[in-house]
């Protein structure tokens, strides 16, 4: 599904990715942690096709495709999908010509027809519900005095909605309370699929008591320096990231 | 070369030969002499003066303009497309002349009248003039000279009109150098309440002057949804002053959309005269290629307790140039005033201009008045956003763009005006997609 070899990225000629190798298979979950400013946003940002970085050595390759040659847009057209952090508002765009709009760029690349008004809002309800999310929300703008937690909600709703292959979950859980961290990771539960691959981006080990992983990655300084299974994030949990730093310093493996 | 005085000759000559509508009336003879005498004085504005520091009309007054249109008609069929409402009552001007085949003013609402200027002008002599002051801007002594058509609208007390009335300006364009010049009169008597639009629009691309001057008078209580819609050739000059009087507990909409011509400059100024007095003033231009738009506003709080919102949002592209400068004026006894006068701006190139100058003089110490401007461009967090779900530049661009301007719309109460502005303004804007 997704190969990043030997991965080198600055912003302004500061280096922030620093030799990154990862490989997800189709049907995996994979959860990188690590400390602020450890390169994290900037992995995710890279895969979702952001402007402004650097790309000095090293490749992403999507589904046997170079991934960093298409704009954003058609990576998104065909299946990679970022769950933004920080969603954004759009004041004046209502959540469900965003939807709307982004199906049928999703359909029109796979040589769809748009689905009709009826067909839609009974493919959006359905989506809705796995969210918990009212239908009032369709009707206003894009994030528009949304709570954190209905931000974070409505990106997972239009992950449900746009099923894609690959998902880069950026610190979903952050500003997120248990219960609406439960409605998250339910959903994203329930968006696990052998086809589909979930890479989730997050500090805190938390998240991962909802959603299990297959494999945990430990980011710093713009390395991936340790990766295990699930087990690997409770000891970072407990013994804090210095431990990765004390251990593993300059030696990836 | 010509000097900007040198055009009084050829529109004195016109006012002298012409047979101008209600030559027979002795008062309006009088007052298109002082008109005329004014315009002599004072000419075209120039850019001396402060309100025209941006704006320049030298252009214009270089320029051999004709004052008598072709014979020329468009079909019925013609008429709905250009029209923004299909259910209204219409009231339609081509190339200036009163059309009485496509207007649509049968089964008026008792209370409500509607009347070209060119045959209701002897029931207007106590409105002419009342809200514009010809002393002052050379132009309205320029139209009070020569206005020729127009429309007046009156309603009576406690009558509510719930049909709107389209005021459907066409320039067909088959008059090269065609020189209009309307005097709209809008007069709403004691709690009664109206919806009017002037649509202005060019079919082709010839050389045009629409000069028009709307005054509108609100009695007690009464409401008036204003808008208007500029859509004229890229050729055109268009110069408009919309002036209006409110009395206590009235409320006035205004709003006011610029998109077309070569030149617009609209002039929109409200004097709030009685406790309660509310306007609501907005307007939206969008501006390409070598297009330039000028809003001068004016709000005068006269009285305490009134209070005011305005709103105007512009998106210029290519080499266009806008001028917002929006005077608010809290008279000395206007106590209580509520102020709120806001302008932003959305810049798509870099070769585009935007001067705004909010302007508030408050002369009274218990009052609340804001007022900001901004300008910017088209947010990248929120573009990535959009491509990152799928949409191509372009149509993320256009979606934005459209997002930022249609907001200006929300305060329009109607669902049908506002959706047909709403297509409108999809239609105009810049970038290309879906």
């Amino acid at each position: 599904m997704l190969e990043i070899k030997n991965l080198h990225a600055s912003i302004d000629g500061k280096e922030i990715l620093r030799g990154i190798n990862l490989t997800v298979n189709a049907g995996e979950v994979h959860a990188i942690m690590g400390p602020n400013g450890s390169g994290k946003s900037t992995l995710s940002n890279i895969i979702a096709g952001r402007d402004g970085y650097d790309i000095t050595q090293g490749e992403v390759i999507y589904k046997g495709d170079n991934l960093l040659d298409m704009p954003a847009e058609v990576r998104a057209q065909r299946g990679v999908f970022l769950a933004f952090q920080y969603p954004v508002e759009i004041p004046g765009v209502s959540n469900i010509y965003l939807l709307k709009a982004a199906l049928n760029a999703v359909r029109k690349y796979q040589g769809l027809d748009d689905l009709d008004a009826i067909d839609f809002l009974t493919l959006v309800r359905s989506k809705l519900e796995l969210v918990q999310m009212d239908e009032q929300f369709l009707h206003r703008g894009v994030n528009e005095g949304f709570s954190g937690g209905e931000k974070k909600r409505n990106e997972i709703l239009q992950m449900a909605l746009l099923e894609p292959s690959l998902a880069i979950l950026d610190e979903t859980d952050s500003g997120l309370d248990i219960d609406a961290l439960k409605v998250v990771s339910e959903g994203v539960n329930a968006l696990r699929s052998p086809e589909r691959s979930i890479v989730m981006i997050t500090h805190y080990q938390r998240l991962l008591d909802y959603i299990v992983p297959d494999y945990v990655h430990v980011l710093s300084n713009g390395q991936i320096v340790k990766s295990g299974d699930k087990e690997l994030a409770k000891e970072l949990e407990a013994k804090g990231y210095s431990w990765i730093h004390d251990t593993a310093e300059g030696q990836p493996i | 070369m010509k000097q900007l005085t040198d055009l009084v000759t050829p529109f004195a000559t016109i006012a002298a030969d012409k047979q101008l509508a209600g030559d027979d009336l002795a008062w309006l003879k009088k007052l298109r002499l002082q008109a005329l005498d004014q315009f002599n004085r004072a000419g075209l504005p120039a850019k001396k003066q402060e309100d025209w520091k941006y704006t320049s009309l030298w252009a214009l007054s270089q320029q051999d303009f004709i004052h008598q249109a072709n014979p020329s008609d468009i079909s019925a069929a013609q008429c709905d497309q250009v029209a923004l409402l299909q259910d209204s009552y219409r009231v339609v001007i081509i190339d200036g002349v009163y059309s009485a085949e496509h207007s649509q003013l049968t089964g008026l609402q008792t209370g409500l009248t509607i009347s070209p200027l060119s045959s209701g002008l002897d029931q207007v002599q106590s409105y002419i003039g009342q809200q514009v002051d010809i002393e002052k801007a050379g132009l309205n002594a320029l139209n009070t000279l020569l206005m020729n058509e127009g429309v007046v609208i009156t309603v009576d007390s406690d009558t509510q009109v719930l049909t709107p009335i389209e005021i459907l300006v066409i320039n067909t364009g088959s008059t090269n150098n065609l020189a209009i010049h309307l005097r709209n009169i809008i007069v709403l008597a004691d709690h009664s309440q109206l919806t009017v639009i002037e649509h202005y629009i060019g079919l082709a691309e010839s050389t045009s002057f629409t000069n028009v001057v709307s005054e509108v008078v609100l009695k007690e209580n009464a409401e008036l949804n204003h808008y208007k819609l500029q859509q004229e050739s890229s050729n055109a000059t268009h110069i408009a002053t919309l002036a209006a009087k409110q009395a206590a507990n009235s409320l006035w909409r205004s709003s006011n959309i610029s998109l077309g011509a070569k030149l617009a400059r609209n002039d929109v100024h409200t004097q709030l005269l009685g406790e309660q007095a509310h306007v609501v003033m907005d307007g939206l231009y969008l501006a390409d290629s070598e297009q330039h738009v000028d809003f001068h506003t004016r709000i005068d709080h006269a009285v305490p307790n009134t209070s005011s919102e305005e709103l105007f949002k512009g998106v210029l592209n290519d080499n266009s140039h806008a001028v917002f400068n929006g005077k608010v004026i809290v008279h000395k006894h206007a106590q209580k005033t509520d102020a709120n006068q806001q302008n932003h701006n959305l810049l798509l190139s870099r070769g585009c201009e935007i001067d705004s100058k909010p302007e508030m003089e408050i002369y009274a110490d218990d009052v609340k008045c804001a007022h900001g401007s901004t300008v910017g461009q088209i947010n990248e967090d929120q573009l990535f956003f959009l491509r990152a779900r799928g949409l191509d530049e372009a149509s993320a661009r256009n979606l934005l763009t459209h997002a930022f301007a249609v907001d200006v719309l929300d305060r329009i109460p109607a669902e049908q005006i506002r959706n047909a502005f709403s297509k409108v303004i999809e239609q105009h804007l810049p970038h290309g997609g879906s």
